[in-house]
């Protein structure tokens, strides 16, 4: 039973775990957050700065995991801290995903029910996803990945064909002035950086890899892709409704899919199309963040997967009917970024240090 | 420190934990069903096979013991003589209707009975071994058990008096059909052989095939009533040694009393059988048989059956012909696209229909959805009950079509599809743009090459339909995803069911959305772990 569990991803599928995570939410609201920390139509340049962030961390994740290797975090973390600060550590990181996961599935619910299905209560839409998110983390980490593997095509071309379609729209003018007000608004990187995270499961995952001295690459590719269609859509977004245009719009993206018409393409409308291939996207992130969840509780007590995955299950539920709106919900979002920030970004470091210290526990 | 209050004014109402509970505990229940559902039946032990006994010296008691090993049965002929001078008994039994008459007649009793120079027994029986009886196979066995499975499989027993042996001589008599051109697999080129019945005459098919000294046949029984001949065939070098090694472990516990189709094996050794998805290939055609041997793969042939069955198996293979080999690599490209399509239209066109038109008009094109709209005014029934009457209107007559004898069938077709499509429109049941759409989910199943795979397509539309009709585009992503789960989870003998797709195996590609044309395609497929991957320099 415990060895089904353990499942083995090539290099290529970690990857695409990797960008599939990262892609989520981002794709609909960074222009929007972008465009209010920037304020200059240079944000395109910030986010490639703030790209380097994530890849740092993910250089430093993998420094660690490379001194533990077939281990995840948290099996390792108890040996460097100690048993009962690692058990905190591991306790707080699970607590991230299960949060994440919320955030997910209710962020999916909200768009697909102000876009697709009004009438729909948004409990039954819940209640689907994350019964088809459980059929698919029980399958374990190969399943998820092979999953991602469906979908990660599919959502390049969409991007693909998108960023096609809105050429017409695209207005040079409104990437101009490059650096008009001099270098300062291309560091305002806080809120890029923080979507563009995701990078950071490597840390777990690096464990189930079959070459494990492919992380950098992984790691590499795994910040790039996300930093590439975020950059598209950023420019599309922004070249077609100017910075100023999507300063108060919840889902700028949305908007500028909705502002195109190609009636001779089939479809009157393309938003629908968009937002089906953008929810099997999250469907993918909320079902690793649920797998890493119920992994951590399951590696940190010693215990079969299952009965962790079917227990999260109502209390997910339950948790996400806790935002009473999209406001709420989105700040959920930042707080999650920022505890990731510090989780991924700085224990890493710290445990690092600590490892260097003690030398190489066995 | 936020205060109770603002914490509790986080905490949902009351009937979210009654959901809650809900999402807990159908998943619980399903997974316990599922898994009483699979659990293997604890091993009977009343299966043993009976302690056989063995022939003695008593002339009288072999014969009536070989007789009622076979229940005296009515079929069965005992033709008893004396040769030579001291009148020494012997007995030829044989079950007069799966022998060949003449061969016991000339083969047989004749150097018997007319030019036997019988002196001693010891002598007699050196001679009869040595070539006497002119029969091409012999085998001499004291065992009753081994005597009465003979003997059933058309082999004529020789008794003597005075000794606890017995001869089997080999002269079955095959009644089997001429060679034809299989019906389900019609093909414009390739050749026109099908396997029949015998599995004498589906082995001498492989063995024509071309001249290959590897390939190995490995012959077993299954059925503990009926017991039959099953053949597992591979090519050695070429096949994965611990593939064929678990098709012989499963083809070994088959424990059931009755095979009399592979479609039994079939459903004895799939991983998944309660997955909507065939996991292994049945085919008539010796060539698809050789090709899939070729990859990497292991045949299995029954006797009594034209169905070969060929593992593992892909998803992708099942929307394969032979003929994408043997046309020109672009016009096999292109139909192969073609099937793709097929696929995509046989489950998903009637679902989107039903989801645009009931909940996302305003996706369409206005014109069409104006006059979808239009023609829809005044019909009495919601668009799914219209869809499900039409849908369960064409598989009806599809089983009907089938069901008949040919000429009736396709009146059958004509009449039930000009009376259903036209009556139906113009009675105001249903709308035209239904019909259209019904019609061409159905002739797009009809266009794929394996029935078994067309069917579970069909099967799964109407799960599409139900959950287009309740969740529009929704339900059918959730379709979408619910059936992209299950086949990555799908595995046919250790190979994942979307291979080569599923994971990436980019090398494979070459023949997957395209066929490559035949010089570039010089490795075997990767995913079926060939021994030798090499096919051409």
């Amino acid at each position: 039973m415990r060895k089904s569990q353990h499942g083995m991803i090539t290099p290529t599928q970690a990857t695409i775990l990797i960008i599939n995570y990262t892609l989520s939410v981002g794709i609909l609201t960074l222009p929007r957050m972008a465009a209010n920390e920037v304020g200059t139509p240079d944000v395109w340049m910030a986010l490639l700065i703030s790209s380097l962030v994530p890849l740092a961390m993910a250089f430093v994740i993998i420094t660690l995991n490379k001194r533990y290797p077939n281990q995840t975090f948290y099996q390792y973390s108890g040996l460097i801290v100690g048993k009962f600060l690692g058990l905190f550590i591991g306790l707080v990181i699970t607590l991230f995903f299960i949060t994440d996961t919320i955030f997910a599935v209710r962020m999916m619910a909200e768009v697909v029910e102000i876009y697709l299905l009004e009438e729909t209560p948004i409990t039954i839409l819940i209640v689907i996803v994350l019964w088809l998110s459980l059929y698919l983390v029980v399958g374990g980490i190969t399943s998820i990945a092979r999953v991602s593997q469906i979908i990660f095509p599919l959502t390049i071309l969409t991007f693909v064909v998108v960023a096609l379609m809105s050429l017409g729209l695209f207005e040079l003018n409104h990437l101009r002035p490059v650096l008009g007000e001099g270098i300062r608004p291309i560091f305002k990187i806080k809120s890029m950086a923080l979507s563009t995270l995701g990078v950071e499961i490597i840390l777990i995952i690096q464990a189930f890899m079959t070459d494990q001295h492919k992380a950098k690459k992984v790691i590499f590719l795994g910040v790039l892709v996300p930093t590439v269609i975020y950059l598209l859509t950023l420019v599309m977004v922004i070249g077609a409704l100017s910075i100023d245009g999507i300063k108060n719009l919840t889902f700028p993206t949305v908007i500028l899919i909705q502002s195109f018409e190609f009636p001779e393409l089939f479809f009157e409308r393309y938003d629908s199309v968009f937002l089906i291939i953008w929810t099997m996207q999250i469907f993918t992130t909320l079902s690793i963040s649920f797998y890493l969840a119920s992994l951590g509780l399951s590696q940190l007590f010693n215990k079969d997967i299952k009965p962790f995955m079917y227990g999260l299950l109502p209390i997910i539920f339950i948790l996400s009917m806790a935002p009473k709106n999209l406001y709420q919900l989105s700040w959920l979002g930042d707080m999650i970024a920022n505890v990731a920030f510090v989780l991924f970004g700085i224990v890493p470091c710290l445990l690092l240090l600590i490892s260097f210290i003690r030398g190489k526990v066995q | 420190m936020p205060s109770f209050e603002t914490i509790k004014s986080f905490l949902p109402e009351m009937y979210i934990y009654g959901i809650a509970l809900i999402t807990l505990f159908v998943p619980l229940v399903i997974s316990k069903l599922y898994y009483l559902s699979i659990k293997d039946p604890s091993k009977q032990s009343d299966w043993v096979d009976e302690t056989s006994s063995f022939l003695s010296y008593d002339f009288e008691e072999n014969v009536s013991l070989v007789k009622e090993e076979l229940g005296d049965s009515s079929d069965m002929v005992l033709r008893t003589f004396q040769l030579g001078d001291e009148n020494l008994k012997t007995a030829l039994i044989f079950l007069k209707d799966i022998v060949d008459i003449e061969m016991i007649n000339n083969n047989i009793l004749q150097p018997l009975m007319t030019d036997s120079p019988y002196n001693d027994l010891q002598d007699y029986m050196d001679q009869i071994k040595n070539g006497l009886l002119p029969v091409s196979e012999m085998y001499e066995t004291d065992c009753v058990k081994t005597i009465s499975i003979n003997m059933l499989q058309g082999n004529a027993v020789l008794l003597f008096q005075g000794t606890d042996h017995a001869f089997i001589l080999k002269t079955p008599k095959s009644k089997t059909r001429s060679l034809e051109e299989p019906v389900t697999e019609t093909l414009v080129r390739g050749p026109r052989l099908g396997f029949n019945e015998d599995i004498g005459e589906n082995i001498a098919l492989l063995r024509k095939a071309g001249v290959n000294t590897d390939l190995r046949l490995i012959s077993s029984q299954v059925g503990s009533r009926f017991n039959k001949e099953v053949v597992i065939s591979f090519v050695e070098g070429i096949a994965d040694p611990t593939l064929v090694e678990s098709v012989k472990r499963k083809i070994q516990n088959i424990m059931i009393d009755n095979v009399p189709e592979s479609g039994i094996i079939e459903q004895l050794i799939e991983d998944q059988p309660l997955s909507f998805f065939p996991q292994v290939q049945n085919t008539e055609r010796p060539d698809k048989v050789i090709a899939a041997m070729a990859e990497g793969r292991v045949a299995i042939l029954l006797d009594g059956t034209p169905f070969a069955l060929i593992v593992p198996v892909t998803l992708s293979m099942f929307l394969q012909s032979p003929e994408d080999y043997y046309h020109r690599s672009i016009s096999a490209t292109l139909n192969r696209w073609l099937r793709y399509i097929a696929a995509f239209l046989t489950v998903f066109s009637t679902p989107l229909y039903i989801a645009f038109v009931s909940f996302h008009q305003g996706l369409l094109p206005t014109q069409l959805a104006m006059s979808i709209i239009g023609a829809r005014e005044g019909m009495p029934f919601s668009i799914i009950i219209e869809a499900l009457i039409m849908e369960v209107a064409i598989e009806i007559l599809r089983e009907a079509g089938l069901r008949l004898p040919k000429p009736i069938g396709q009146a059958v077709g004509i009449v039930g599809g000009l009376v259903i499509g036209e009556a139906a429109v113009e009675a105001g049941i249903v709308s035209p743009a239904t019909v259209i759409v019904v019609a061409l989910s159905a002739i797009a199943s009809f266009s794929l090459p394996q029935y078994s795979m067309s069917t579970s397509l069909r099967m799964i539309r109407f799960l599409a339909m139900f959950l287009s009709a309740s969740f529009g585009l929704f339900g059918v992503l959730v379709f979408f995803l619910f059936f992209c789960i299950h086949l990555v989870k799908l595995n046919s003998f250790n190979t994942p069911y979307l291979s080569p797709a599923i994971p990436y195996s980019t090398s494979d590609w070459k023949d997957l959305l395209v066929r490559m044309p035949i010089k570039m395609m010089n490795k075997r497929p990767k995913f079926l772990r060939p021994k030798n991957s090499i096919r051409k320099q």
